[in-house]
């Protein structure tokens, strides 16, 4: 039985020790290699930073930061990954949330990690990354790990206007990984082609399957998915079998009427996840790669990626809108309603999911840990999680399961996972913003800010650039004189939306 | 060239296209912001921008974008 994620990497290394474990556009990293980045800077790591502490890492999107992360692992830590093309602002407060004494960066995030004004330890990956390994300090940083330890904490939207951190074990990941392997049927000839950003849940798909089977991942640069041929050509260029993208992503190609000119050649699975996936989109898919195998997935992070998967049996159409499948291997999957019991076929409630994939909560905040991961109230008899999603489903008379919305005001959008009223409080401290509705406009992808006061269009815009991540800046922002209320006073979203252009 | 400078300010109130010659290369548009780009120029000046015009040498900057629907619009 494997303990961690460690296990698998070394056993990897031992089975493919020159087999290239990630690509980016410059250099690869081999398995042994990777491995031996793990050891030198886990050695530094062990030695001045005690088992069990978060650390936060701050590395580009290169082949090398998939083996830092696992660096601090070696040293008997976990990481807290973020991205330094976000705004300041959000990375203090991600920092804040898991109260980190220690940062590991790549060089060239040096000077960005200074800059924040961190007051811990900075490391700096390089300088560490040839140090001989010293196992027997690596071993004793182990010696205390078992399977339900940390592995990463992982950020999602809050609506108070802090980022959750989702912390989330070895078990529970390495549960997801060997489930979705499965149903992919990976094995070490695939060569999957990352999309997601590095520090965001979607990418433990392309960093934990190599290590899990011995595969590759290229790690694709953001700035080519706009420019199609391009994109196109690096699949080839690497030979890529699979993709596990966002919906977003995957939809970009076809929006640019990529197909038109050239294709990837070596696909054979797509996986999308991160929203519902529109069935124009896939259809253009399905025309350009008929014999591709494509996957739709659902789950939140809190259940470590997904919890659900459709293989797409259906040329999709306008119309479509595909199941959320059955149940992953390790996942338990039930529809509860609001009066505490079980749904019934095609009855909607909440989705709610147990099993050794739920996260261990959110980092350094009990309360919000209460409230959606709670005792199954099915079951009086003995003691057993499930995670609320907020997802409103039902399973239709073949065990299927279907995503009907959200029963709050979280949204979807560009892959990522937005509460609106996280945008609203942000707003709602611009100077001259008196009040303010978030509303998305599904249909053409398009965040909108209702608000009223004297600030400025431009002035509230560039707030939002400087203090969110840039998926979560509305693109539209109207002034009103007043917000459309609702006889009991609340604001009146219905009407607003009727503003939508 | 107005109503273009119009369109990007609109998409992205915070840069300086009058300026900035590295949009795509410097990753200061994400590719949300292009399929959204193609989308407003196609409508606006009636063109067709093909995945072979999706090059970042035509979107690094203002006038490399202007110069491309100037040419687009010619065909």
């Amino acid at each position: 039985m494997y303990i961690s994620v460690l296990d698998w990497l070394d056993e990897t290394a031992k089975k493919f020790p020159e087999k290239p474990a990630f690509f980016d556009d410059k250099h690869s990293v081999s398995f042994s290699r990777f491995q031996e980045i793990t050891k030198s800077i886990g050695t530094c790591l062990a030695s001045r930073i005690p088992a069990g502490s978060p650390v936060v890492c701050m590395s580009g999107r290169h082949c090398d930061t998939p083996a830092y992360f696992l660096s601090i692992v070696r040293a008997g830590c976990f990481y807290a990954p973020i991205d330094s093309t976000m705004p300041d602002y959000r990375l203090r407060q991600m920092i804040s949330v898991v109260d980190a004494k220690y940062m590991l960066v790549d060089r060239e995030n040096y000077e960005k990690a200074t800059q924040l004004g961190f007051d811990g330890e900075i490391f700096i990956a390089e300088d560490m990354a040839d140090t001989p390994a010293d196992e027997a300090l690596l071993s004793k940083a182990r010696e205390n790990m078992n399977e339900q330890a940390p592995l990463y904490v992982i950020f999602t939207s809050g609506s108070t206007g802090v980022p959750k951190g989702v912390i989330t074990s070895h078990q529970s990941l390495m549960c997801y990984i060997d489930a979705v392997s499965e149903v992919l049927e990976v094995d070490e000839t695939d060569v999957f082609g990352g999309q997601a950003p590095l520090d965001y849940i979607a990418a433990v798909r392309d960093i934990y399957l190599p290590l899990y089977t011995g595969a590759s991942t290229v790690i694709i640069p953001k700035n080519i998915f706009s420019m199609p041929n391009e994109l196109f050509s690096m699949l080839n260029e690497y030979k890529v079998t699979a993709l596990c993208w966002s919906v977003a992503g995957v939809s970009l190609p076809a929006k640019l009427n990529a197909f038109s000119e050239s294709k990837p050649e070596y696909l054979k699975k797509v996986v999308f996840s991160g929203s519902v996936m529109p069935g124009k989109y896939l259809r253009i898919w399905q025309d350009a790669l008929p014999e591709v195998t494509y996957i739709n997935q659902y789950g939140p992070t809190e259940a470590t990626a997904s919890c659900t998967y459709h293989i797409v049996d259906e040329i999709a159409d306008d119309a479509t809108v595909l199941p959320i499948g059955k149940p992953y291997k390790h996942y338990s999957v039930t529809v509860i309603t609001p009066d505490g019991k079980k749904a019934d076929v095609g009855e909607t409630g909440e989705i709610c999911v147990s099993g050794p994939c739920l996260a261990l909560g959110y980092y350094g905040n009990a309360e919000k840990t209460a409230q959606s991961f709670v005792q199954n109230p099915l079951n009086s008899n003995f003691r057993e999680l499930i995670y609320k999603t907020g997802d409103i489903g039902s399973f239709d008379e073949n065990g299927v399961l279907h995503f009907h919305g959200r029963a709050d005001r979280q949204i979807k959008h560009m892959g990522h996972r937005i509460e609106l009223e996280e945008i609203e409080s942000t707003a709602k401290a611009i100077e001259g913003v008196s009040d303010c509705c978030s509303l998305y406009q599904k249909e053409k992808e398009l965040l909108y800010l209702f608000y009223t006061g004297e600030a400025d269009k431009k002035a509230i815009s560039l707030y939002f650039r400087a203090n969110l991540p840039a998926f979560m800046s509305p693109r539209k922002i109207i002034p009103l004189e007043e917000l459309p209320t609702l006889p009991n006073g609340k604001i009146d979203m219905t009407t607003l939306k009727s503003y939508f252009k | 060239m107005d109503r273009l400078m119009e369109i990007l300010e609109e998409l992205r109130p915070d840069v300086d296209f009058e300026n900035e010659t590295g949009l795509i290369k410097d990753g200061i548009l994400d590719s949300f912001d292009i399929v959204a780009l193609v989308g407003e120029l196609n409508d606006e000046f009636d063109i067709e921008i093909k995945p072979s015009d999706l090059v970042p040498d035509n979107f690094n900057s203002a006038k490399a974008m202007y110069a491309l629907v100037e040419k687009l619009m010619d065909e």
